[in-house]
């Protein structure tokens, strides 16, 4: 079988076997982990991440980073809110949303690419604003109001066993699996973030494929926002906190470089549920929710430790 | 010459030295700073002047914090939580319900630095980016203080409160606060640490040449950081009366905006705490202005974000248009 | 702000004794010295011995291992093997500072001044001096500054001043007075005047003299013969990481040291040249590289293999990126007779000019990636099949066939582009070139550090390609190459054409003369 890129197949293996084991250690610390609700809501769970952390993946990939995902997220599930009340129908909302979401990640990329502004400035900055924008909106703590009956649905109906949401994200997994393995994108993506000079020399749209990446995780973003308040049932401003480091935990424990050029989405799907696992191996030591940040941090260097270690044995 | 007399010199001779394009800060400082006076004449007032210090202490000490590393070319993600940490101890360790034990704020402050030096080795001698190493340490850290305080709260000793608001001699203890952040920095500008610093942020290859020890200097640089985040989450604690455990989150942004805005530049090796003081007291400015015009708060977050954006890109700009590769 | 410095006439004089015993030592001595990059060797046993009170200078062509050496007795980069000893003592080279320890000071030829520090701080950046609280005494700072600027011959240049804003003659000026703050055992000059003009480059060589008089041992680094000539005492010549010349500069005429710089190689490896065609297929006419190259006019004929020469930096990078799309160029560009205007490499490579660059490494390949992604990297777009997918059966065919084509293993496509060696890294930069199906093919000194079987296999691709009717700009530092390979060649000189050489005035002496231009040619402006 020909392969074209950095063998991360073992990476996104070990990651699902990570997560495997994971999970047996919890079931045997308590057999109602594996219980077939429990297992349906850490899906859940997990696909919240998986979609916080497909734009960030692409960003990841390209050499860049985006921190501005808990507030897109958040504007995701608020503005939905605010509009559902208004009488504007869910599936218009959406739709406008996850544009409003790429048009924000646009912003960004231009920012990186045309004007030369490092991704974590540049992110920041936009992070910053849409909070500002956000506290205009004016929440206090958190509204009531009704989160918008599709998500609902996504996160709480199932076929199969498996919620409705789990077979979105499998879809998004294959889509997005097939972007990067398949099209000259992603392959002017990789190379973008392996080397951006040598893309450049090569006649790679570098700057093209860095925007759509910012493009893509805004709008990811908004869409993992709008099925976080779905789930949840309301939305507040810090609802997408967690979600920053998750996503890059996410994608780090995939096995993909931090710095770009070499990952999978698959890796960051493991990722997810590995980390996903992790949180709610917690509340079985007692442990309470603080831990989880640390545990983010934690994977972080282990991920990149081992990245690191693997690539200059595998270089020799 | 006495360092107070050196140090004011050094303050002109900084001015002098600023070029052209750097007017550009102190210029829009000056006219924040006109437009509110001039909006509330009540400001020009010693005490009132020092509760704006207050309020802008702690971000200058961040400020200060994300200037060294910058300056070494590289970014400190987690001065945040260095300050929610020692924020959190400050309100439970020193002061809480069993009485105050102030003879454990030396170990308060070295905790702040501890997490410095624990950057700056994953850093220097782990060879991690700085974004990476600071990235993850900000979560752990974060954690770490809502483990230690689940909730606002705690108590921290009234000493170090009445210190942090108080007078000395009829000035409010934020000037002296302020000047010693300056005082210090220009120490360090001036010491051969100071240069060796500027040396490994503007070209490590060449410092190395030098026989500068380009590791070490970074780990110096990060534990120093760390150190003045510490501070600055006990001076919040104290100035507050109470420890806020999810307080650092929302200052990464005013860091990294108080740099930028100040002109330090993001490659390293240029630029100063000095500049970047100048971009905190931009943003309370506009922050104070705000309050002023009775605009809610949100314009002012809005206005600090735009900032940063605006003047990141300008500064971009010169750059990019003479640029030396097309795209 | 005063304007740009400029040195004194006076000869510079010794204000201190030197505290080395003058002139009865042994000298510097290297034996045995290697130095090897994974399969390629830099330095292969070389020797060396610099006397004091004698101005000794290296020779060599682009490669032969000047630059490493001089690393290496500087402590920049350590040897594999071999002895250095100073005086007839051990030298432990493992840093800088052990170095300098021992009185190595090294002006280097990419400058070791910090850029954003000031001209004091840079120049005492060793030692910095302080007061008592262990802060840095400014006024001394800059006093010593203006002191040792003033000793050296720098006259109207401000302490304060950053490195950043000076031109490169001044900084090269700086970094010279930087090593000679603290007189030296051992001076070395690694193309310490390269962007000197006459009168600077004459200070400079005689503050070089001034060391040699006063016991240190100098070795200086030149490709101006002429000023090896007029200043050196002694001389050795490095080619291919070997010394294999060494004596006085009287001892040898200008063909002789080029024919040893040169060395005497059978050079059967060239392909028979194919007579070029008539067509132009490229025309530039006042092409135009602010800060780098030309105006020049120039003309590329079909199937032609134009050969551009010269030492290195003299403009052939910017002329070569500026005829990729890599940076930006004034002008008129034709291409087969229709104006070109492209700004981007990948407008550049959609018109059929396609670059392959300097460094294969960091510029060519992505190391960690697959051989073949790397082939296919350029034309990704022509090979999408249905919904826009890339069709990998053609990725394949195609990429194994120009792998074939420039004689790698089709069969290790699937490995890392690292674990090739350097000759077979050429090799896929040179494929996914190919692939793109250019009319015009430009090569950056692309046979440069690579075996000579691989030299080979490119050169018969480069035959072959020529037969029918692509037209390609090879730059070489490489003579005989040029020479062998190439229809015509041009000679770069200060970012200026010096010279073009006809098929019959091919002989690498007359390139190698134009180049450093010892003889005839377009006058250069200013030195």
């Amino acid at each position: 079988m020909t392969r074209h890129l950095p063998r991360r197949l073992p990476a996104t293996a070990v990651a699902f076997l990570v997560c495997g084991l994971l999970f047996a250690f919890a079931t045997i610390r308590s057999p109602d982990f594996a219980s077939a609700s429990h297992m349906r809501q850490l899906l859940v769970f997990a696909s919240f991440v998986g979609f916080a952390a497909l734009g960030q993946t692409l960003v990841i990939l390209s050499g860049g980073l985006d921190l501005s995902v808990p507030w897109v997220m958040a504007l995701g599930g608020i503005q939905l809110s605010i509009w559902n009340g208004d009488g504007m129908s869910s599936a218009l909302g959406v739709v406008l949303l996850v544009l409003i979401g790429g048009a924000l990640g646009t912003v960004s990329g231009l920012g990186v690419t045309a004007l030369r502004i490092p991704p974590i400035v540049m992110t920041i900055g936009m992070g910053g604003l849409v909070l500002g924008y956000l506290m205009r909106v004016g929440l206090g703590s958190s509204t009531a109001a009704s989160a918008p009956a599709a998500a609902e649905r996504l996160v709480n109906d199932t076929i199969l066993g498996l919620p409705l949401i789990a077979y979105v994200w499998l879809a998004f997994a294959l889509a997005a699996a097939w972007l990067l393995r398949r099209t000259a994108f992603g392959r002017a993506l990789y190379a973008t973030g392996a080397n951006e000079t040598v893309a450049r020399l090569a006649g790679s749209r570098v700057a093209a494929v860095r925007v759509a990446a910012y493009a893509a995780s805004g709008a990811a973003s908004a869409f993992a926002g709008i099925l976080l308040s779905g789930y949840v049932g309301q939305t507040y401003l810090n609802m997408g906190a967690p979600y920053l480091f998750s996503s890059i935990a996410a994608v780090a424990v995939g096995g993909a470089s931090v710095l770009g050029g070499s990952g999978s989405y698959w890796g960051t799907v493991a990722g997810a549920c590995t980390l996903t696992v992790l949180a709610a191996l917690l509340p079985t030591f007692n442990l309470d929710a603080a831990w989880l940040n640390i545990v983010y941090g934690l994977v972080i260097l282990l991920a990149v430790g081992i990245n690191r270690v693997a690539a200059r044995a595998a270089n020799g | 010459m006495s360092a107070l007399a050196a140090s004011v010199r050094d303050a002109g001779f900084v001015l002098k030295r600023l070029p052209r394009g750097e007017w550009g800060t102190p210029l829009l400082l000056a006219t924040l700073i006109v437009v509110d006076v001039s909006i509330q004449p009540a400001l020009l007032d010693v005490t009132q002047i020092g509760l704006l210090i207050q309020t802008a202490l702690v971000a200058v000490l961040l400020a200060t914090a994300q200037t060294l590393a910058v300056l070494a070319r590289g970014v400190d993600l987690s001065v945040g939580s260095v300050l929610v940490v020692t924020d959190v101890l400050t309100a439970t360790k020193l002061g809480g319900l069993e009485g105050d034990r102030l003879a454990l704020l030396p170990l308060v402050l070295a905790v702040g630095a501890a997490i410095g030096l624990l950057n700056g080795a994953l850093i220097a001698y782990g060879g991690l980016e700085p974004f990476v190493a600071t990235l993850a340490t900000w979560a752990i850290f974060d954690g770490v203080a809502l483990l230690v305080l689940p909730t606002d709260g705690g108590a921290p000793p009234q000493q170090l409160t009445n210190l942090a608001i108080g007078e000395t001699a009829g000035i409010p203890n934020s000037y002296i606060g302020l000047a010693l952040v300056l005082l210090a920095w220009f120490a360090l500008r001036r010491s051969p640490l100071g240069v060796r610093v500027l040396a490994v942020g503007s070209d490590a290859e060449r410092a190395f040449l030098n026989g500068i020890d380009v590791r070490r200097t970074k780990l110096i640089v990060y534990t120093l950081g760390g150190f003045v985040a510490g501070i600055a989450g006990v001076y919040l604690a104290a100035s507050t009366s109470t420890g806020v455990p999810t307080a650092g989150d929302g200052l990464l942004l005013p860091s990294l905006a108080a740099v930028v805005i100040g002109g330090t530049s993001l490659a390293g090796g240029r630029g100063g705490v000095g500049l970047s003081v100048m971009g905190v007291f931009v943003l309370v400015f506009i922050g104070d202005l705000v309050a002023a015009l009775q605009l809610p708060s949100w314009v002012a977050t809005v206005a600090s974000a735009a900032m940063l954006l605006i003047v990141v890109s300008l500064r971009s700009l010169p750059q990019v248009l003479a640029r030396k590769e097309t795209a | 702000m005063s304007g740009e410095p400029h040195t004194t006439q006076a000869q510079p004089v010794l204000d201190r004794p030197s505290p080395f015993a003058a002139g009865d030592g042994d000298g510097l001595r290297v034996a045995g010295l290697d130095k090897s990059y994974g399969p390629i060797a830099v330095l292969a046993g070389v020797e060396l011995h610099a006397r004091p009170g004698e101005i000794h200078a290296v020779l060599g062509e682009n490669g032969a291992g000047k630059s490493t050496l001089m690393k290496v007795l500087s402590g920049v980069i350590h040897a594999d093997a071999g002895d250095v000893s100073l005086d007839g003592a051990p030298l432990a080279l493992g840093s800088p500072d052990a170095a300098r320890g021992h009185g190595i000071r090294t002006v280097f030829q990419e400058l070791s001044l910090v850029p954003d520090l000031s001209v004091a701080e840079n120049l005492l950046l060793e030692a910095l001096p302080t007061r008592p609280p262990g802060l840095i005494g400014r006024r001394r700072l800059l006093r010593d500054a203006a002191a040792l600027l003033e000793r050296t011959g720098i006259a109207g240049l401000d302490p304060r001043r950053r490195v950043r804003e000076l031109s490169l003659a001044t900084r090269q000026q700086l970094e010279l007075a930087k090593a000679l703050r603290t007189p030296p055992r051992v001076l070395i000059l690694d193309e310490a005047t390269s962007a000197l003009g006459p009168a600077e480059s004459e200070w400079a060589l005689a503050h070089a003299r001034a060391q040699a008089r006063a016991g240190a041992v100098v070795i200086m680094i030149s490709h101006r013969i002429a000023e090896v000539r007029g200043h050196a005492d002694r001389l050795t010549i490095l080619r291919s990481g070997r010394s294999v010349a060494t004596g006085r500069p009287g001892d040898f005429d200008d063909d002789g040291l080029i024919e040893a710089m040169l060395g005497r190689r059978v050079e059967r490896l060239y392909p028979q040249r194919c007579p070029a065609g008539e067509r132009v297929v490229l025309r530039a006419r006042g092409l135009h590289v602010p800060g780098g190259f030309g105006p020049e006019d120039l003309e590329l004929r079909a199937g032609e293999i134009l050969g551009v020469g010269g030492l290195e930096g003299q403009g052939q990078r910017a002329l070569m990126l500026a005829l990729a799309g890599a940076v930006p160029w004034h002008g008129q560009l034709e291409l087969d007779g229709r104006p070109l205007h492209h700004r981007s490499p990948r407008a550049a490579i959609a018109h059929g000019i396609v670059l392959v660059p300097e460094d294969r490494q960091a510029e060519g390949l992505l190391l960690n990636h697959s051989i073949r992604s790397n082939i296919a990297l350029s034309s990704v777009a022509r090979l999408r099949g249905r919904l826009g997918a890339i069709d990998r059966g053609r990725e394949a065919e195609a990429t194994a066939r120009e792998a074939r084509g420039v004689g790698l293993d089709a069969a290790r496509l699937g490995e890392p582009a690292r674990n090739l060696s350097g000759g077979n890294q050429q090799k896929v930069v040179l494929a996914r070139a190919l692939m793109t199906e250019p009319k015009v093919l430009l090569l950056y000194d692309c046979t440069r550090g690579i075996d000579v079987g691989s030299k080979a296999d490119i050169m018969a691709a480069l035959a072959e390609l020529t037969a029918r009717g692509v037209a390609v700009v090879h730059y070489s530092s490489d003579a005989a190459e040029l020479v062998h390979l190439c229809h015509r060649v041009l000679v770069a000189r200060g970012g200026r054409i010096a010279g073009v050489l006809e098929r019959d005035q091919l002989a690498e002496d007359e390139l190698l003369h134009l180049a450093v231009g010892t003889r005839g040619g377009r006058e250069e402006t200013a030195a």
